[in-house]
């Protein structure tokens, strides 16, 4: 036999897991097993050497061949282990009348229920690597800028028309004749295909502004200078996601296309990775010295100690004697830190509203609360409120934190509205998904028995809606604890004087039913 | 294995393939183009089931050769019946592994 030294590396390493994947098989099959596999790529080896077919393919062939000795030895030990473990799987693979009762027990159980909503919970978690956008998020505050008060402003918008830009030559106006305002910059917010050296057709957000810009936020470049004009400046993540975090980026091109709209510019700058504006998108911003647009959002900084009346009553004054432009609409500001929680207000927006919603749609009157509030129901009623609350609550979070996660926006800045509060897309997401929560929340409510909270079972249909000869026609749901009956009644008899389904009609109705003679 | 198993298509392949003559794990592998992840554990089922047997050839004639001992695999009568049974259920199987080949 040759020398071991002898033996190529991809024999040896073949060789190597063998001997891994023999940890794997039966003790007392683990060295013929061991033998055979490499015999088999020794007798393999020589065999390709002596036809003269030993090459860099053969080579990779030999060592994926040898990675199916995992494989086998794993067979191996599950054949050895499959006598012992068949009684466990047992139950699993034909279960046995009591097996199956506990399953549909378990199934009913209100604990079952959260823990169903406690797993897609977990499952995002997972997913998203730990919440990124949530955790962003619930710490925006911390990572906002310093310093004065950093506004966003535009116009109301006009009645039946979308949100308005500033025209965009009061802000150098406002930047001259402005003393409460420690600085100003315009930005508009597109989406346009970029492409670069590695990606192409690539739709990061687009922020138009200029040089100011970056001194009102207070963000210096971690790589190249802040241009003056007509170059770009990529911040972290379209640094990785553009141009795969090439280190020589500086001076390369990147071509902005678009209807109208096709240039090459020169990346000037990259800004540090803990800087973002409003979103957690790659984002590219063109310098510019004039905008190219009419109509501008504007950045602003607030001298400290200015309130938003004072400023409000001094640009609309600059506005009039300088640019002579009288605004029909009011000025709109938003705060820098409230934006970055738009989606925390809209989220409880979209849930209020699915609350009233869901309360009218349910028919929840007060009379249920009153009947829940009498000593003797006020501990049963506590139990349910208490577990709707906590399948709400997980629910709804859900929703919020999925929503949050897969948008991967920060604000509804970046959906392409003006308004950050009339972000279309993610609005409705939370009021649909809100939504749907709320109404299966009451429809599991419904049906759950009002002292365990076990889901009713058992459903026996009584009568039918035709022949009400029993008095009263439906369906009965049982409490598997024996707690109680619900009756779903199909159609109430009209004789019952007790029922409240019928409805005397008074004089006021006559005229409606009144015979034509 | 009763005379009425089955085995699947894969199965009946490397059957058909130790039936030929390929008696080693890695020449069956060549001749059916499956992976060693497939062919070892079917080998070793087939074993179990008394389909096949395998055999570690002599030492002396390996120790001559300066080479390792190889474990050979064989065909059992059972296994040849099931393989006729096999080759009733899969027409193509003589096809894709012609005899002559080998």
């Amino acid at each position: 036999m040759p020398e071991e030294r002898a033996r190529p590396l991809s024999v040896r390493v073949s060789n190597a897991f063998i001997y891994v994947a023999a940890l794997l098989a039966p003790s007392e099959r683990r060295a013929e097993w061991k033998q055979e596999w490499c015999a088999e790529i020794w007798h393999r080896w020589q065999f390709l050497r002596h036809t003269g077919e030993w090459n860099r393919r053969e080579k990779l062939r030999l060592l994926r061949n040898s990675l199916g000795a995992f494989v086998d030895a794993s067979y191996l030990m599950a054949r050895l282990l499959a006598p012992l473990l068949a009684p466990l799987a047992a139950p699993l693979t034909a279960p046995s009348e009591g097996t199956r009762a506990r399953i549909r027990e378990l199934a009913r159980s209100p604990f079952s229920c959260l823990y169903v909503l406690a797993i897609p919970l977990l499952l995002i978690v997972l997913l998203s690597s730990g919440l990124p956008a949530t955790r962003e998020l619930l710490s925006a505050r911390s990572h906002a800028p310093t310093g004065g008060t950093l506004l966003y402003m535009w116009l109301h918008p006009f009645i039946g028309g979308g949100d308005k830009g500033v025209p965009s030559d009061l802000v150098p106006a406002w930047a001259s004749h402005s003393h409460l305002l420690e600085g100003v910059a315009f930005f508009n917010i597109s989406r346009k295909p970029v492409s670069t050296a590695v990606v192409r057709d690539a739709r990061p957000l687009l922020v138009f502004t200029e040089a100011k810009f970056f001194d009102i936020v207070g963000v210096k470049p971690a790589a190249g200078n802040i241009p003056h004009e007509d170059a770009i400046v990529l911040d972290h993540a379209a640094w990785l996601s553009l141009t795969h975090a090439d280190p020589a980026v500086l001076g390369s091109k990147l071509h902005i296309g678009g209807k109208g709209f096709e240039t090459d510019y020169r990346v000037a700058a990259v800004l540090p990775s803990s800087f973002r504006f409003l979103s957690r998108q790659p984002t590219v911003y063109l310098v510019q010295r004039v905008p190219s647009s009419a109509q501008v959002l504007v950045l602003a900084r607030l001298k400290p100690g200015v309130e938003e009346k004072q400023l409000d009553r001094e640009l609309t004054q600059i506005a009039q004697n300088v640019c002579y432009y009288f605004l029909k609409s009011q000025l709109r500001y938003q705060n820098w830190n409230s934006a970055l929680l738009i989606p925390f207000r809209m989220f409880g927006v979209a849930a209020l509203v699915a609350c009233l919603i869901a309360a009218a749609v349910f028919r929840l009157r007060p009379k249920h609360l009153r009947a829940a509030l009498q000593p003797e129901n006020r501990a049963a009623a506590a139990h349910r409120a208490i577990f709707f609350a906590a399948k709400v609550t997980l629910a709804l979070a859900v929703v919020f934190i999925g929503c949050l996660e897969w948008s991967r926006s920060e604000s509804a800045v970046l959906l392409g509205s003006r308004d950050p509060g009339g972000g279309p897309f993610l609005l409705w997401l939370y009021i649909l998904g809100a939504m749907g929560v709320l109404f299966w929340a009451v429809a599991d409510q419904r049906a759950r028995c009002r002292v365990c909270l076990r889901l009713l079972a058992f459903p026996v249909r009584i009568g039918c809606p035709g022949c009400l000869l029993l008095d009263w026609s439906g369906t009965e749901l049982f409490c598997s604890e024996g707690h109680g009956i619900l009756h779903v009644p199909h159609l109430s008899p009209s004789w019952d004087e007790a029922s409240e389904r019928w409805i005397s009609l008074d004089d006021s109705w006559r005229d409606l039913f009144a015979h034509e003679k | 294995m009763s005379e009425t198993a089955k085995l699947s298509h894969t199965a009946a392949l490397i059957l058909q393939t130790v039936d030929n003559g390929c008696s080693y794990g890695f020449d069956i592998m060549d001749e059916t183009g499956l992976p060693s992840g497939t062919v070892y554990p079917a080998l070793r089922r087939m074993e179990s089931e008394g389909l096949v047997s395998s055999q570690w050839e002599p030492e002396k004639k390996a120790l001559a050769e300066q080479r390792p001992v190889r474990k050979y695999y064989r065909v059992t009568r059972a296994g040849a019946q099931v393989l006729e049974q096999s080759q009733k259920r899969y027409p193509l199987l003589g096809k894709l592994i012609p005899k002559s080949r080998r």
